[in-house]
C-alpha cells in the first residue's frame, strides 16, 4: 500500500508539472500582448516597451514560466487586470462558495441515488428496477446545465418555491443561503445520480448473493435488517469511492451551472477572466480548478485502492 | 470444404472463424435491447442531419417579425423564437451542427489517441511514461474547462470546437487503447511477428491496432455523446457556435431568456439534446455489453 501511494505521489508531482506547462503555454500563445491589453489601443510605443520591464514581459518564456511558479509555490499569482486585485484574494473569496455547490449537489446524489439503488437491487429486474433505472439514465442524458434551466423553469418560474439564481452567503442569512443552493444543487445532483445508483444497485446485488446473506435468512432474520445492516455494510464499499469521483466531476461541471445560476463562485470568475483576456486571472483560474479536480480524483484512487484487497496486499499495481 | 483464405490476387476474403465472429456478434447486437435502441437512435438523428433541408419546413435563417415568439401550432410544429424564425427548422438543421462536432471531434481524438495509446502500450519503458503523464496532465483539467481554455486562444468559432474537444477526448481514447494494446503485446501471434523479424512499426499498426479497435468503438461512441453536450455548452456560454447558426446549445442560451413567455424556445432543443445524447450513450453501452463478457457477467 504504501509503496503504490508514493509511487501514486510521485506520478502526481510529475502531471502537476505538466498542468503548470499547460496552463502557462496555453495563456502564453494567446494573441495579444498583456501591456498592450492593460494600456489600451493608443497606448505610445515607448511607454508600452516600458510596461513590458516592469512586467518582465521581454524576458525569454522559460524565465517567466520558473518565475511564475515558484510564486505558485508562494501563493502569489499575479494581479488581475481587469479587477486590479491579486487574483490569489479573487479565487480565495469565491472558491469556498463553488467548493459548497459540488458538496452540496454531490450530497444530494447520494440521497437520491443510495437508495434507489438498495431498492432496485432488492426488486431485481422487476417494476421499481426498471424505473430506478429509467429516472437515473434520464438525469444523465442531458448537460447539467440543461437541467439547471429545466429546474429554473419548473421550480422557480412555473411553481414559484425557489428563487431563480443568485448567492447570500450562509454567515449573513443561512436560510436565504440555502434556498439559493436548493435549485444549482439539486440540478446538479440529479445529473449525477446515475453512476452511483448503478455502482450501489451491482454491489448489492452482488452482496446479497453472498452464503452469510443466505444464512441470514435461513435464521429468520427479516429483510429489512438483512438489507439495511448487513448487506449495505458492505455493498457501500465501493460506492463510496464512486462517490469520490462524482465529487471532482461536479467540481468540474460548477463552471457552466454557476453560469446558469448567477453563482458567483471560481466557474464564473473564470469565464469573466477569459472574456476579458485577463490572463493572470485565467492563469490562476485554471490551475487551481486543476488542482481540485486532480487531488479529489487523487482521493478517490487511494480509497479505492485502499478497500481494494488486490492492491493493498500486493504492493503494487 | 468451405474454409476460404486469403487469396493471393489481393481479393480479401474472411476465413471461416472471422465470419463466424462477426455472425455471433451481429446475434448479441441484435439481442442487446440498448444497443439497438441507442442504433436506431443514431440512425434516425444522421438521416435526419443529411435530408434536413428538404425536412425543415422554413429557412432557418429566415425570421419574420409577424410571427415572433408563437406557441407551437400546425404551421410552426415547435413554435417560433423571437425574431419569429421556425424552431422546428433550426432544430432539424442543428442536428448537423451536433453530429458535425460529435463525430469530428471524435474522429480526431481517435486517431491521435489510438496512435498514441498503441505505440505507448506497445512500447513500454519509458516512451508509455511519458506519454502517459501527459495524457493524464491534460486528463487534469475538467474537459469543458480544458476546451474553454482552448477556445480562448483558437478563437470561438465551430471548427475550433472541434479541434478544442479533439484535444480533450484525446487522452480517454489513449488510455483505452493503451490498455488494449498492454493486453496484446504478450499474445503469441504478437512474439511470432517478432520471431519473423518484422519492424515495431509493422507489428504495431498491422498487428496489435486492429486487435484494439473493438474497446475504442465502445470509447468513442460514448465520447460522441459527451463531445456532443459539451459542444453545447460551449455554445451556451458563447465561446462555441456563433449566432445565427442553430446550434442547440445557442438556442438554448438564447431561449433562457424568454424562458416565462415562450418556454418552448428552450425545451425543443434541450429534448433534441437530450436524444443524440440518449442514443450514443445507449449504443457504446450496449456495444461494450456485447464486445466485452466480463462486464455482461457483472451487471
Amino acid at each position: 500500500m504504501y509503496n503504490y501511494v508514493l509511487r501514486r505521489v510521485g506520478f502526481m508531482a510529475v502531471t502537476l508539472f505538466f498542468v503548470t506547462l499547460i496552463a502557462f503555454a496555453v495563456t502564453n500563445i494567446l494573441p495579444g500582448d498583456v501591456a498592450l491589453l492593460i494600456l489600451g489601443p493608443n497606448a505610445t510605443e515607448k511607454s508600452l516597451a516600458a510596461l513590458q520591464t516592469q512586467l518582465g514581459l521581454n524576458r525569454p518564456l522559460y524565465v517567466q514560466y520558473v518565475d511564475w511558479v515558484i510564486g505558485l509555490l508562494q501563493g502569489h499569482m499575479g494581479e488581475s487586470l481587469r479587477f486590479g486585485e491579486p487574483v490569489a484574494g479573487l479565487i480565495a473569496e469565491r472558491l469556498p462558495r463553488s467548493l459548497m455547490l459540488a458538496f452540496a449537489a454531490t450530497i444530494v446524489a447520494v440521497v437520491l441515488s443510495v437508495p434507489l439503488g438498495v431498492y432496485a437491487a432488492i426488486n431485481q429486474n422487476e417494476a421499481p428496477d426498471v424505473t430506478a433505472s429509467m429516472f437515473a439514465f434520464v438525469g444523465i442524458s442531458m448537460p447539467i446545465f440543461l437541467w439547471g434551466l429545466v429546474f429554473i423553469l419548473v421550480f422557480a418560474v412555473w411553481l414559484n418555491l425557489f428563487p431563480t439564481g443568485g448567492y447570500v452567503s450562509p454567515s449573513e442569512d443561512l436560510v436565504g443561503s440555502l434556498t439559493r443552493l436548493v435549485l444549482p444543487a439539486g440540478a446538479m445532483g440529479f445529473a449525477l445520480t446515475a453512476y452511483i445508483m448503478r455502482m450501489t444497485r451491482s454491489s448489492m446485488l452482488e452482496v446479497l448473493s453472498e452464503e452469510y446473506i443466505n444464512l441470514a435468512r435461513a435464521k429468520g432474520m427479516s429483510q429489512r435488517v438483512i438489507v439495511l445492516r448487513h448487506a449495505l455494510k458492505n455493498a457501500i464499499i465501493p460506492v463510496i469511492t464512486v462517490i469520490a469521483f462524482q465529487f471532482s466531476y461536479a467540481f468540474g461541471g460548477v463552471v457552466v451551472l454557476e453560469e446558469v445560476f448567477f453563482w458567483p463562485g471560481i466557474g464564473r470568475l473564470t469565464l469573466t477572466a477569459i472574456q476579458s483576456r485577463d490572463i493572470p486571472l485565467i492563469q490562476g483560474c485554471i490551475i487551481v480548478v486543476a488542482l481540485i479536480y486532480m487531488f479529489s480524483n487523487f482521493a478517490a484512487d487511494m480509497l479505492y485502492a485502499y478497500f481494494d484487497p488486490r492492491i493493498r496486499y500486493g504492493g503494487n499495481e | 470444404m468451405t474454409v476460404e483464405h486469403e487469396t493471393r490476387d489481393g481479393r480479401f476474403t474472411l476465413t471461416q472463424s472471422q465470419r463466424e465472429r462477426i455472425a455471433r456478434f451481429v446475434r448479441k447486437f441484435r439481442n442487446n435491447t440498448k444497443a439497438m435502441v441507442g442504433l436506431s437512435l443514431v440512425v434516425l438523428l444522421v438521416l435526419v442531419a443529411i435530408f434536413a433541408p428538404l425536412i425543415a419546413p422554413y429557412n432557418y435563417e429566415e425570421t419574420n417579425i409577424q410571427v415572433r415568439s408563437q406557441a407551437p401550432s400546425a404551421a410552426h410544429l415547435f413554435g417560433t423564437d423571437d425574431l419569429g424564425r421556425d424552431i422546428f427548422s433550426r432544430v432539424v438543421m442543428g442536428s448537423r451542427i451536433s453530429l458535425y462536432v460529435g463525430f469530428g471531434a471524435i474522429s480526431g481524438a481517435i486517431v491521435i489517441g489510438a496512435i498514441i495509446g498503441v505505440v505507448a502500450g506497445y512500447s513500454g519503458g519509458l516512451t508509455d511514461e511519458i506519454l502517459m503523464r501527459v495524457m493524464d496532465a491534460a486528463m487534469a483539467f475538467p474537459p469543458v474547462l480544458l476546451a474553454l481554455t482552448l477556445l480562448v486562444v483558437l478563437g470561438p468559432e465551430l471548427s475550433n470546437v472541434v479541434i478544442a474537444l479533439a484535444f480533450v477526448y484525446t487522452p480517454y481514447i489513449a488510455r483505452v487503447s493503451r490498455s488494449a494494446a498492454l493486453a496484446e503485446r504478450n499474445e503469441a501471434y504478437v512474439e511470432a511477428a517478432v520471431a519473423r523479424g518484422e519492424s515495431d512499426t509493422r507489428i504495431i499498426f498491422s498487428e496489435v491496432f486492429p486487435n484494439t479497435m473493438a474497446p475504442m468503438l465502445v470509447q468513442g461512441s460514448l465520447n460522441v455523446s459527451f463531445a456532443i453536450l459539451a459542444e453545447a455548452s460551449l455554445s451556451f456560454l458563447g465561446l462555441g457556435a456563433q449566432p445565427p447558426k442553430p446550434s442547440w446549445g445557442l438556442m438554448i442560451n438564447t431561449g433562457r431568456g424568454f424562458m416565462e413567455t415562450a418556454p418552448w424556445m428552450l425545451l425543443f432543443p434541450a429534448l433534441a439534446i437530450g436524444i443524440a445524447v440518449v442514443g450514443f450513450n445507449m449504443l457504446g453501452d450496449g456495444l461494450r455489453d456485447v464486445l466485452d463478457p466480463k462486464v455482461e457477467a457483472i451487471e
